[in-house]
This record gives structure tokens, C-alpha cells and sequence, in this order.
């Protein structure tokens, strides 16, 4: 992840190197159970980093991230579910299509709408997204659940960790790109002022519709996954708290760091895993961490570890810049 | 008719008890500029306070509505200090995103906290008033009436009190522009504090009216708040009148669309799809809301 | 003589010491699933998990399983089939349970099991009643608690029997709801009576319009059923009541297991007597010694009493344990012979599990599920001091009140 802007790798750029390493290699020594919860992980790093694009970046705090992947996931399913698994890739790609055009419509819909207003805006249309899951019965089979075709025969899970991780990699690469281009200039330009990014003669508009397009057919990608691999759907998949997980991941990592969503994705579920046997008190950790690391490490967890790894004198200078601890650009 | 009178007047009813969980909600944004996402949990917290207190204290209902309203506001005060503060001291450069996530964290800790605390099981309140009042074709419960009957008290109240207090215009001015309030000497932060902390008693109060009505139970908040998000949109963010408005409005838009769509069945799964469609149509077509103050930011 | 004998008393003291000297004998693990937290119906889900938990308390007391101290690990699967899918691998993978028991929602089950399937491992269910458990005939999965046709069809027939006409089911959209009010209709239809149904969502507070809408029908109906599994019912129940539909002379209401709960006095009040709930529970009339022993249990430990759902929680531990025993051995494939040829007295049943094939939901279920209709008389009653309006072998009265 060399980003051109600073002389030697961050001390989270190492991190995540490290946890690279670490990913591929768990299917070697992990066992069943790892691998298993390494294949769900993915499917939520894929989202917090997407989502950490979308509003992070781009500053479209978007409450409607999970319809996507639940609309990727429910079409797809549907499409092999009754024209048979050689259909797969027309499934997947029908998914993807229908996922950006309704990304599209609503990136459009909200392009006067910012901060509270987009994201109670995109909570409702989220919500009746649901509700239709859950009444039309007779298509999407509601709570009672949709069965679905998996990817790959056989009962091990070590296909679908791969394939996961691969399309994880893959999203970041395609993020990143874009970050690193223009289009990622003119998204933290318009986060910052609107007004002044287009009274410089950037179509706003175009960009914010396109911010949408990507992160909702990435969140498509990730929900086709989730589909062929549970195995089954529900309208719970998409429901408020699954949408505070995925935005507590990307905060708690970095909301504007594409990595950090993905160690925050890793530090939330893995966490919430190994507390387990806590029951309910998990979530009361998970809504105290969130509160705190939003108080206390305001842009997350990946930036802090930076922090502590850069020269005093770095670390000095860049504090007492006004607009407080924001980071140069460098494409992470 | 009559069928269309019971739906109608049980819509209005129901409306108005929403509009009361709306009014915290719409004075916290409108001095705050910040959305209360923990709304429902402090909802849920008031309720269960006013049933501990009725229980162990022996009070009568409305003296437990009272103690949830305490016990709110100090809470509410507590939070706004400890962990909104950022927000206006420039420590922050997102505001909106700070608030929803901070707000939205607390939420999932007392919602959780709740179920490890209170325990699973429905608990209720013993009603305000038992027995049902029939007049004609009208059926309406006592405890319902009663309900609906103070939120219009609570909330032509807090309209008063922010037209005709010194402390509510004082509340009002900062609404309108912080910094021009604070030149004529009034303190922004004690009113944010205020502010926050009125909010959150309105919640509870809410809470523990509502909870002879519906019961009680951990995730007792989830949906009021949904609901409570889409009246302050349709009524207009800030405006208490609007609160109202959007109130009825979405109470009768719900009683309706179950009663008269054409599929029952279906009517009664889209319940909810009711609102939101409501807050999507005013979203698209008057984002400020029907009473909304045209100057708050909406970009 | 002597010596063969003092020899013997020596092996026997020194065998002793080497087993006592031994490190501690391996645990048997098995798992517990059930909902825990929203959306799923945690009322239900922890009144089991106690259930279980003073059983286990009980086993290991007695010295536990094949000599072994028994071990659970629960998990909660909020009602969500992802959750049920991972929580069942993660007791596969990670905890090595010789076999997983409970569950309260159909869908999440459905999900379980196919996992149970894919690992080999067996899974016995609690209270999940939804046909397709056992009509798939995984030979891993057995069920304790009744399909929806073995007890649907029966009340259908009981209501057409009692002279109903008009019926409205309230259902929920799961497994459980759809399910039962299908088979319902079906066998209501046959018999000339009126069902009108309608689906509700569990998170749903307010069912007035749509209640409105049903006693609005003309003719009105006579019957209010709900196929509304935990304590969602309280609040149809509350505002049936607060309308004037039902429960009263005009119209009858019957519902499920979680009006058996004694919360339901403390939210619905007045409008709790009267109401017919179907309770899978055998009455107080035949209880063994079981029963009394672990009902006088449950309230010494938790101060609640326990209804039919926490009786086969109970007993479901109770058979997975006898499977084991059978079996002799911990060891999943041996388990899921052993429970075929269990037979197992509980507090609610003597458990065996069948092997017909036809109908598809009768493989490895428990056919004798005892349940009866039971009528709330006065205001405060515990399920057990109800009315039995069905079965006739066990009925008490033969009125359903309040009598017009």
C-alpha cells in the first residue's frame, strides 16, 4: 500500500502488511472454526470499507449500505434459485446491475440532502426495502427464510474464506485507485464544502451519484457472497443494529481510512466473538467502545496507532495545524 | 362510517402519543442541531424507571411519569456533558457524524444493558385509568385518552415555554444563531446542556406514559424512535407544533392504510412502510418539513 | 481363601486410587441453541435455558453422564438462521459437542440442521414446531416438540367440533405462524368454517387497525386465534380486549405458549381470563414425580414457575443424555443411534422417537406429545389450576366461558 506521499511506510501500513500475512496463512493452521469466522469476517470488511468510502470520504452518512448487499444477495439467490445453478454468473452480474441502478437513483434522490436529513432519508428507504422482504412472502419467502445454492460443493469452508478475501483485496484495490485519482480529491472536497468545490467547477453532482454507484455494487458483491455462502437469507440481515455493527467497524478502525474499516471489521467481529460467552454484555462493550472511540480517537484506531508510530516532532506540528488532527491525503 | 370513525379517532390517539416521543427528539435538534439517535433508549430507560418507581416507592402513575422525568433529565445532562461536549468546541470536524454514532453507541448500550438488567420479561405498569370509553361507535381505552390527552398538555407546554419563558427563548435564540445568542450574553453551552437534558426528561416521560399502554420490555424503544425520526422530518425539524402535526399525520396515515388497503394481510405488513414512505415523499419534495424553519441547515 | 479375597480388597483399592489419581474424566459437551436477545423471543429462549441449567446442575450432582461431568455451551441465536448456522458450526468446529438441543423459531432450526446434516452431529429440538424439521428426515434431527399437523389438525378439528363459524389467525410470518395457520385452514376448510387469516410482523406494538378491521367483518368472527408464538400476544390480547372483540361471550380467543407466562396477568390484567391457550404440558392431574420435583424446582431457583416450554427444555436435556447413555458413548454417530432406540420417561412424556416415513414430518418425532386446551377461569390462575376443555379424557368441563 506505498502511497507516494510519505517517505518510508506508517507504522500502520506495517500492520497491515503483517495482518495480510496472517489472513492468508490462517487457513494452514487455523481449523474449521477459524476459517469459518475469518469467511463471515470478510463479508463484513468488505461493507465497513465500502461504507467508510461512501460516507467517510465522501461524507454521505448512509443509512442504506445493508439494502444493497440485501438486494444483491435476495436477486441473486433468486435468479439461481429458479433457473438452476449454471446461472451463476448471469445471477451474480443481474445482482450487481440492479444494486448499482438503485444506487444510482438514490444518490440522486438524496443530492440536496447532507448529514441527518441523508441518513433518516436513507433509513426510511432502507426500512421499506425491508418490509417488502418481509410481506411479500410468496417471492422472497420473508422471515421464513430463503434457502440458497451454494458456491462451492463439498462442506469445507476454506473456498469461501479465499474467495472472500479475494474480493475483499479486490475492492480495496478498486477503492483505493479511485482515491488516489481525482475522484477522490473532488469526494473529500465535497465533503469538506460543497459550495466551494462546485463554485470551482466540479460537477458535484456527477461525483456524489458516482460515489454511490461503486460502494452500493461493492456492498452488492458482498452480499451475493454472504447468499451463496450461509446459505440462507433473511430480512434480518438488514435490519438497524446489523447497520450499527458495520458503521461502529469502520469507526472504531478509522472512518476515513479504507484499511482501518477493515481492521475495525476485524477487531469488532473477532472480539465480539471471543466474548461470546458474555451473552448481551458484548453489545454493552461494543456501544461503550463505540462512544469512547469516537470521544477519545476521533478518527479511529488505525490513525492512533500511525500516530504513536511517527516522530514527535511530526506528531507536534501536525496537532497544532488548524482544523485539528486532520491526516494530508495519502490515499489510505 | 363508523368503521371509518373508530379508525380515525384511534389514529388521531395513537398520533398524538407519537408526536410526544417527537418532542425531545425536535427540541434537542433544533438547539443541538444534533440528532438524538439514543432517543429510544432513553425512552425505554424512562419506562422502566417509572415502573421501579411506582413499584418500590408506591406512587401513583403520574408520580412515576414525574420521577422518569427527573431521572432523565439528570441523565440527559450527564451525557450532553461528558460526551456531546466535542461537538461545538471545534474538537470535531464531522458534527453530524460525531453526534449520530455517539448517540447510536448509547443506544446499543442501554438497549443491551437493559435486557442484562431489567431481564426478558414483559413487565406493564398498572394503567392510569382502567376501562374503555364507548360513546356511539367509538371505542377508545381510558389509559389511551389519557395518554394523548397530556402529550397535547406536555407539548403545548414546552411551546410556551420556549415562546414565553426567558429560559425557553433563551433556548430559542440559540436554535436560531449560536453565536449572535451568545453576543447578547446568553451562555450556548448551559443551553445545549439544557436543552439535552430536556429532551432526554421529554423521552422518558414519554416512556413512562406509554408504557401502561404497550408494556414494557427492553427493546420497548426500537420503533418509537423510527417513528418519533420520521414525525420531526414530516413536521418539520425544530417546530414542537410540527412535532404534532406529523404526529396525527403519521397515526392517521397508518390507521387508514391498515383499515382500507385492499389486501389485509398485506396492509398489516406494511404498517410501518406507512411513515416511511411519508418521510421519503417530504424528504424529496419540502425537506424542511411541514412547519420546518426554512434557515436550519440542511446542507 | 482369605488371600484370593485380600487380594481382591487390595486391586480394588489401588484401582480406586489410580481412577481417583487419574486427571479428571473429559467432559461430555453438548450444545444449547435458542434466542437470547431481540428479534428474537428472549422471554421464551432464557425460561428454557434454566430449564436446561438446573438440569444440568441435577445430572452432574448425580454423578453426570457415563461417569463424565456434563458441559453446555449455550448459544444465542436471536431468532436469526445466520446466527442458528453459526452457532451450530461453532459448536461443531470449536467446542466438539456430541450433540445440539433447544431452539424456540422454526426458520432458525431450519437452518441448524443443515448443519447438524453436513457434520453428522445430532440435533434435537425443543420447542420448534414447524413440519419441514422432520419432514426432511436428516437422520441426525429429532424432534420433542409437536409437528404443526400432529397438533393444528387436532385443534382444527376440536374448533369445528365446538361449533365455531367464523374464525380470524392472527399469524406470525415465521416458520411456525405460516405454518400452523395452513395446516389450520386447510383442515378448517374441510370442515365448512370460515378462517380468515392475517400476518403480523413480531416487532409490531400497535394491532388495533387491523383489529378494527377483523371484528368490522361481517358476520364476526367467533373465534380470535392466534398462532403468535413468546409475548408478542399480550399486546393483541390488550387491545382485543380494550376494543370489545374478544375475549368475551361473542368471541372466544386461543393462543400459545407465551400466555402461560404469569407476566401475562401483570400486562393485560382482566383481559387475561377467559382466554384458551394451547398448552404442550400434561396436566397437573397426571403429573409424575418428575414433574413435581422439577416444578417445585424451578420456582425455589428462579421464583417464577415454569410452563410447558421450560418442562421441555427440561426434557429434552433429559433425552439427549439418555441418548448418550444408550449409545454408551459421547461420540456423535453413536448418539444418533442411541436416541433412535431411547426410551426415556421425563416429567411431560416417556420419549421414544418414531421411524414412519409417512407422514414426511413423523420420522424421528416424538408422537405423543400430550398438550391440552386450557381455559383461564378467574383472574391470577396458574396454568395449571385451568380449566382443560380438550381432551376429553382429560377435560374438566365441558363449557367454554364466559358462557352466552
Amino acid at each position: 500500500m506505498a502511497n507516494g506521499y510519505t517517505q518510508r511506510p506508517s507504522a500502520s501500513a506495517i500492520l497491515q502488511v503483517i495482518l495480510l500475512v496472517v489472513a492468508l496463512a490462517v487457513p494452514l493452521f487455523g481449523g474449521a472454526y477459524w476459517i469459518h469466522v475469518g469467511a463471515i469476517l470478510w463479508y463484513y470488511a468488505i461493507l465497513a470499507s465500502s461504507w467508510t468510502l461512501l460516507a467517510g470520504f465522501a461524507g454521505q452518512f448512509s443509512f442504506a449500505h445493508l439494502m444493497f448487499a440485501a438486494l444483491g444477495g435476495y436477486a441473486s439467490a433468486l435468479i439461481v434459485l429458479h433457473m438452476g445453478t449454471a446461472y451463476f454468473p448471469l445471477a451474480i452480474f443481474i445482482g450487481l446491475v440492479l444494486a448499482i441502478v438503485v444506487g444510482a437513483l438514490i444518490g440522486f434522490m438524496v443530492l440536496r440532502l447532507s448529514g441527518p436529513y441523508l441518513a433518516l432519508f436513507t433509513l426510511a428507504i432502507s426500512e421499506v426495502f425491508r418490509m417488502i422482504l418481509i410481506a411479500e412472502e410468496q417471492v422472497t419467502r420473508g422471515s421464513l427464510g430463503l434457502q440458497v445454492p451454494r458456491f462451492f460443493k463439498g462442506d469445507s469452508d476454506v473456498p469461501y474464506y479465499y474467495l472472500g478475501l479475494a474480493l475483499l483485496i479486490g475492492s480495496m484495490l478498486l477503492m483505493g485507485f479511485l482515491l488516489h485519482t481525482r475522484v477522490g480529491l473532488f469526494l473529500r472536497a465535497i465533503r469538506e464544502d460543497e459550495g466551494a468545490t462546485q463554485a470551482s467547477g466540479v460537477n458535484t453532482t456527477h461525483y456524489k451519484i458516482l460515489v454511490f454507484v461503486v460502494t452500493s455494487g461493492i456492498a452488492a458483491i458482498a452480499g451475493i457472497y454472504y447468499a451463496h455462502f450461509i446459505g440462507i437469507l433473511t430480512p434480518n440481515m438488514m435490519i438497524l443494529p446489523e447497520m450499527g455493527i458495520v458503521i461502529a467497524m469502520a469507526v472504531i478502525g478509522g472512518i476515513e481510512s479504507l484499511p482501518g474499516a477493515v481492521v475495525g471489521a476485524a477487531i469488532v467481529y473477532l472480539l465480539s466473538e471471543l466474548l461470546r460467552d458474555y451473552g448481551e454484555l458484548r453489545f454493552v462493550l461494543l456501544g461503550l467502545a463505540l462512544v469512547l472511540v469516537q470521544r477519545f480517537a476521533r478518527n479511529g484506531l488505525l490513525p492512533l496507532i500511525d500516530r504513536i508510530g511517527r516522530r514527535p516532532a511530526a506528531v507536534s506540528s501536525r496537532l497544532s495545524a488548524p482544523g485539528g488532527t486532520s491526516e494530508k491525503p495519502h490515499g489510505n | 362510517m363508523s368503521y371509518f370513525s373508530l379508525l380515525t379517532v384511534n389514529g388521531l390517539v395513537i398520533g398524538l402519543i407519537y408526536a410526544l416521543t417527537a418532542a425531545g427528539l425536535t427540541l434537542i435538534f433544533s438547539v443541538l442541531r444534533v440528532v438524538n439517535f439514543g432517543h429510544g433508549a432513553f425512552y425505554m430507560v424512562g419506562g422502566y424507571v417509572s415502573y421501579y418507581a411506582i413499584r418500590s416507592l408506591g406512587l401513583p402513575p403520574v408520580g412515576g411519569v414525574v420521577v422518569a422525568m427527573a431521572a432523565l433529565f439528570l441523565f440527559g445532562v450527564l451525557f450532553e456533558i461528558l460526551v456531546m461536549r466535542p461537538v461545538y468546541t471545534d474538537e470535531v470536524e464531522r458534527k453530524d457524524e460525531y453526534a449520530i454514532i455517539v448517540t447510536f453507541g448509547m443506544t446499543i448500550l442501554l438497549s443491551n444493558l437493559a435486557i442484562v438488567v431489567f431481564g426478558p420479561f414483559s413487565k406493564s405498569p398498572p394503567p392510569f385509568m382502567a376501562g374503555t370509553l364507548i360513546l356511539g361507535p367509538i371505542i377508545l381505552p381510558y389509559d389511551r385518552l389519557i395518554a394523548a390527552l397530556v402529550a397535547i398538555a406536555l407539548l403545548c407546554a414546552t411551546t410556551w415555554f420556549l415562546a414565553r419563558t426567558t429560559l425557553g427563548q433563551a433556548l430559542d435564540a440559540v436554535s436560531q444563531n449560536r453565536e449572535s445568542a451568545a453576543v447578547i450574553g446568553i451562555n450556548p453551552r448551559r443551553m445545549y446542556t439544557i436543552a439535552f437534558g430536556l429532551g432526554s426528561a421529554l423521552a422518558g416521560g414519554a416512556g413512562a406514559l406509554i408504557a401502561p399502554i404497550f408494556a414494557l420490555s427492553p427493546s420497548m424503544g426500537d420503533l418509537p424512535v423510527v417513528q418519533a425520526f420520521i414525525i420531526i422530518v414530516i413536521g418539520g425539524m425544530g417546530s414542537v407544533g410540527g412535532s404534532i402535526a406529523g404526529g396525527i399525520l403519521l397515526g392517521l396515515a397508518q390507521s387508514w392504510g391498515v383499515g382500507y388497503l385492499p389486501d389485509p394481510n398485506r396492509a398489516l405488513a406494511y404498517t410501518q412502510a406507512f411513515g416511511a414512505v411519508l418521510l421519503i415523499v417530504t424528504l424529496l419534495f419540502r425537506p424542511t418539513g411541514l412547519f420546518g424553519r426554512v434557515h436550519l441547515r440542511l446542507e | 481363601m482369605k488371600f484370593s479375597r485380600g487380594i481382591g480388597v487390595v486391586a480394588a483399592a489401588v484401582l480406586s486410587m489410580a481412577s481417583a489419581a487419574a486427571p479428571a474424566a473429559e467432559p461430555v459437551n453438548l450444545g444449547w441453541v435458542g434466542p437470547l436477545s431481540a428479534p428474537g423471543n428472549y422471554s421464551s429462549g432464557q425460561e428454557m435455558r434454566w430449564a436446561v441449567e438446573l438440569g444440568v446442575d441435577e445430572i452432574n450432582k448425580a454423578g453426570g453422564v457415563l461417569g463424565r461431568p456434563l458441559k453446555i455451551f449455550y448459544e444465542d441465536t436471536k431468532g436469526q438462521p445466520s446466527e442458528g448456522s453459526a452457532a451450530a458450526v461453532r459448536l461443531i468446529t470449536k467446542n466438539k459437542v456430541s450433540a445440539i438441543f433447544g431452539e424456540f423459531h422454526s426458520s432458525v432450526a431450519l437452518a441448524e440442521i443443515d448443519v447438524a446434516h453436513q457434520y453428522g452431529v445430532p440435533w434435537v429440538g425443543t420447542d420448534v414446531w414447524s413440519d419441514d424439521i422432520t419432514a426432511k428426515q436428516y437422520p441426525e434431527v429429532f424432534r420433542l416438540a409437536p409437528a404443526n399437523s400432529l397438533i393444528y389438525v387436532k385443534i382444527a378439528d376440536w374448533i369445528a367440533e365446538q361449533g365455531f363459524k367464523h374464525v380470524a389467525t392472527v399469524a406470525e410470518n415465521t416458520d411456525f405462524g405460516q405454518g400452523g395457520a395452513k395446516v389450520v385452514q386447510d383442515t378448517l376448510k374441510k370442515k365448512g368454517v370460515a378462517d380468515t387469516p392475517a400476518t403480523i410482523d413480531l416487532n409490531q406494538q400497535d394491532f388495533t387497525p387491523s383489529l378494527i378491521r377483523l371484528m368490522s367483518q361481517k358476520p364476526k368472527p367467533d373465534l380470535l386465534q392466534m398462532i403468535v408464538a413468546g409475548q408478542a400476544q399480550y399486546q393483541i390480547v390488550k387491545q382485543a380486549c380494550q376494543l370489545g372483540f374478544a375475549p368475551n361471550a361473542d368471541t372466544k380467543m386461543i393462543g400459545s405458549s407465551g400466555l402461560l407466562q404469569k407476566d401475562v396477568w401483570e400486562v393485560d390484567g382482566e383481559c387475561a381470563n377467559h382466554l384458551l391457550i394451547v398448552n404442550v404440558a400434561r396436566p397437573k392431574s397426571q403429573w409424575n414425580d418428575k414433574a413435581k420435583g422439577f416444578v417445585k424446582a424451578f420456582q425455589q431457583r428462579y421464583n417464577r414457575p415454569p410452563t410447558g416450554v421450560a418442562m421441555e427444555a427440561y426434557d429434552t436435556l433429559g433425552v439427549v443424555v439418555a441418548g448418550i447413555e444408550q449409545a454408551k458413548s459421547s461420540d456423535p454417530k453413536a448418539v444418533i443411534k442411541g436416541l433412535e432406540n431411547v426410551h426415556y420417561t421425563g416429567v411431560n412424556a416417556t420419549y421414544s422417537f418414531s421411524t414412519d416415513k409417512t407422514p414426511a414430518w413423523a420420522y424421528h418425532q416424538f408422537m405423543d406429545v400430550p398438550f391440552t386446551v386450557i381455559q383461564y377461569t378467574q383472574m391470577n390462575q396458574a396454568p395449571e389450576d385451568a380449566a382443560i376443555v380438550y381432551p376429553k379424557e382429560w377435560a374438566t368441563t365441558d363449557k367454554i366461558l364466559p358462557v352466552k
